[in-house]
């Protein structure tokens, strides 16, 4: 790659390129997120928002958070949630997007529409499966009953043991068109030869899948799940208006949490540590993938 | 001849059951609309109908006046997206290239710290930002939500942009050199034109990410005034919850300014999602 980058002179002008974008990111991120773990360790509420002086009170913040239930139904919520959104976005994304490459004239196309739901905005996903999801008027436990899989409607997301299943169905809803683009790029990366050589072998399909696709998919599984587990973990806009967390804790996630200690009870100190906490759970994520991944290369160095 | 006739069907059965396949999926984009189109004493029917039995625009006439109007907060949104795009790609574009062409030192850590940035959650710095938005009384004024939002837009289109530029032959630039252009112009004349294709699929990315952002919108816009589509069709929930087709009505204007840019760029947002997801 030496060819594609100019030569050693110009490496300053290469600074003045990048600075202004640099400058605005570390001020406007950078800079919060510094400011966010002092935070965390001030008193700083609505009563002295305005004073220039915030009082130091250690970890008085954390240990706050932690001692009452709601942070750690957060977590579980929160890790809940994530893992059976992927669960099914990925299963489900996946056998997506075996079927639109197996070759037939619409699959483009098909896979284009399916994308849109991806961009649709969270929160019209949100009002969208709150109506539908109604015991009143909700399409679906209409069907469900029509079909006679229910016996009566269900209020989804007004009891506590069904609320967090509801928002993920939603979530899943959106998580579905990502896991299948990108599975999708994986498998139209494996060459055709491959396949080719193992059928004259007198290799099944099935054999094919499991000895050629799935092993070469490996990388795109990684990304996808690793993405998606990121993704999903901060989930805020879907929850917040499909749910508020309701009822009583039962789909409060971390973001939310952090978002009404701030921005309901305006303890800003508190909601800046649970942010914090929040970051923190992806950070051992994020690590621990970062090992998977080198573990898995050296062993097959 | 009978293998043939045999690959024939199974092509007409796989395209008639990704057919199927796709309308379930969007169903729920169907139902929208079609809710919208009812009136609500239709919607809390016992017997559901899949086809309002009298379509009516109601629900999209009371938007135009009234408490609710849906004027005040298209008019926000229209500021705040184009904005955060116009913000945005000034800064990143310049950035793209920069890492794309330059031998700059520390420029794995600097496109390391842009790929970190994406996956941070936006609450981490949402308590911290709006106390620095307080104090500068920027609470209630355009440029919060358009700055906050290009803290998304902006990591994300360096990512893109760099592995497009990337693929740009290299040939180009020397060439314009020759013709006695400098860098910067050779960047403006040439570089820009043939990119149009990446600029438009990350400008749109930039636009969406505003236009759909409800976090920062509720959090720095909380006067009625100035709440742009998003943070207004959750008020308005709050406030008129079951009148269902008033809502759709309200969700199908949000949602249609995403279709129509999906619509026209579907190629190329499709390869940027790809592209930017997986090479980073």
């Amino acid at each position: 790659m030496r060819r594609a980058t100019y030569e050693k002179g110009d490496r300053r002008v290469g600074y003045l390129w990048v600075l202004p974008a640099l400058a605005f990111m570390v001020a406007f991120i950078g800079y919060p997120i510094v400011y966010n773990l002092i935070l965390s360790f001030q008193k700083v509420d609505v009563m002295n928002i305005k004073t220039a002086v915030k009082p130091f009170i250690g970890i008085d913040n954390y240990k706050e958070i932690f001692s009452g239930d709601v942070l750690s139904t957060s977590v579980m919520n929160t890790l809940f949630f994530t893992i059976g959104c992927l669960v099914l976005q990925f299963s489900i994304g996946f056998a997506l997007a075996l079927f639109f490459t197996s070759g037939f004239r619409l699959q483009i196309r098909l896979r284009g529409l399916l994308t849109v739901a991806w961009m649709v905005p969270s929160t019209v996903v949100a009002l969208l499966f709150k109506f539908m999801l109604s015991p009143s008027c909700g399409i679906l436990n209409y069907i469900l009953v029509g079909i006679g899989i229910l016996r009566e409607p269900i209020g989804w997301l007004t009891s506590s043991s069904t609320a967090l299943w509801g928002t993920i169905i939603a979530n899943t809803w959106i998580g579905i068109p990502f896991n299948m683009i990108l599975l999708t790029a994986g498998i139209s990366g494996i060459p055709d030869e491959l396949y080719e050589s193992a059928a004259i072998d007198g290799a099944t399909s099935a054999q094919r899948f499991f000895w050629i696709t799935l092993p070469l998919l490996k990388p795109a599984m990684y990304a996808v799940l690793i993405l998606g587990f990121v993704y999903t973990f901060k989930v805020f806009d879907l929850i917040y208006v499909m749910t508020n967390g309701g009822p009583v804790h039962a789909t409060e996630v971390l973001s939310t949490y952090a978002y009404k200690l701030s921005f309901e009870r305006f303890h800003f100190s508190e909601g800046a540590a649970a942010a914090n906490v929040l970051f923190a759970c992806l950070f051992i994520v994020a690590l621990g993938y970062l090992r998977l991944v080198r573990g898995d290369e050296e062993i097959r160095a | 001849m009978r293998h043939g006739r045999r690959a024939r069907v199974r092509r007409a059965l796989l395209n008639g059951v990704g057919v199927a396949l796709t309308c379930v999926f969007l169903f729920p984009l169907y139902w929208i609309l079609v809710s919208s189109l009812k009136t609500n004493a239709e919607i809390f029917q016992v017997t559901q109908t899949f086809w309002p039995a009298h379509t009516n625009l109601v629900a999209y006439l009371d938007q135009l006046h009234g408490e609710f109007n849906v004027l005040k907060p298209l008019l926000n949104s229209l500021i705040i997206a184009p904005a955060t795009l116009v913000l945005s790609m000034a800064l990143a574009i310049p950035a793209a290239y920069g890492v794309a062409r330059f031998a700059i030192r520390g420029k794995k850590a600097i496109i390391m710290s842009f790929l970190v940035t994406q996956m941070l959650p936006s609450t981490l710095i949402l308590t911290p930002l709006y106390l620095v938005f307080a104090r500068l009384r920027l609470i209630n004024n355009y440029f919060s939500p358009i700055i906050a939002d290009s803290t998304i837009a902006i990591p994300f289109i360096i990512l893109f942009l760099r592995t497009y530029f990337i693929g740009l032959p290299k040939g180009l630039e020397d060439s314009a050199r020759i013709d006695g252009c400098n860098r910067f112009s050779a960047f403006l004349r040439i570089i820009l034109p043939i990119s149009i294709p990446g600029l438009v699929t990350a400008g749109s990315f930039a636009f969406i990410f505003a236009w759909n952002d409800l976090m920062y919108a509720i959090t720095f816009m909380n006067q009625t005034s100035m709440r742009p589509l998003t943070a207004q069709i959750y008020h308005f929930m709050g406030k008129y919850g079951i009148e269902w087709n008033r809502i759709m009505a309200f969700g199908v204007i949000l949602v249609l300014p995403v279709i129509i840019i999906f619509t026209l760029l579907q190629k190329y947002i499709i390869g940027g999602l790809t592209s930017g997801a997986v090479k980073g």
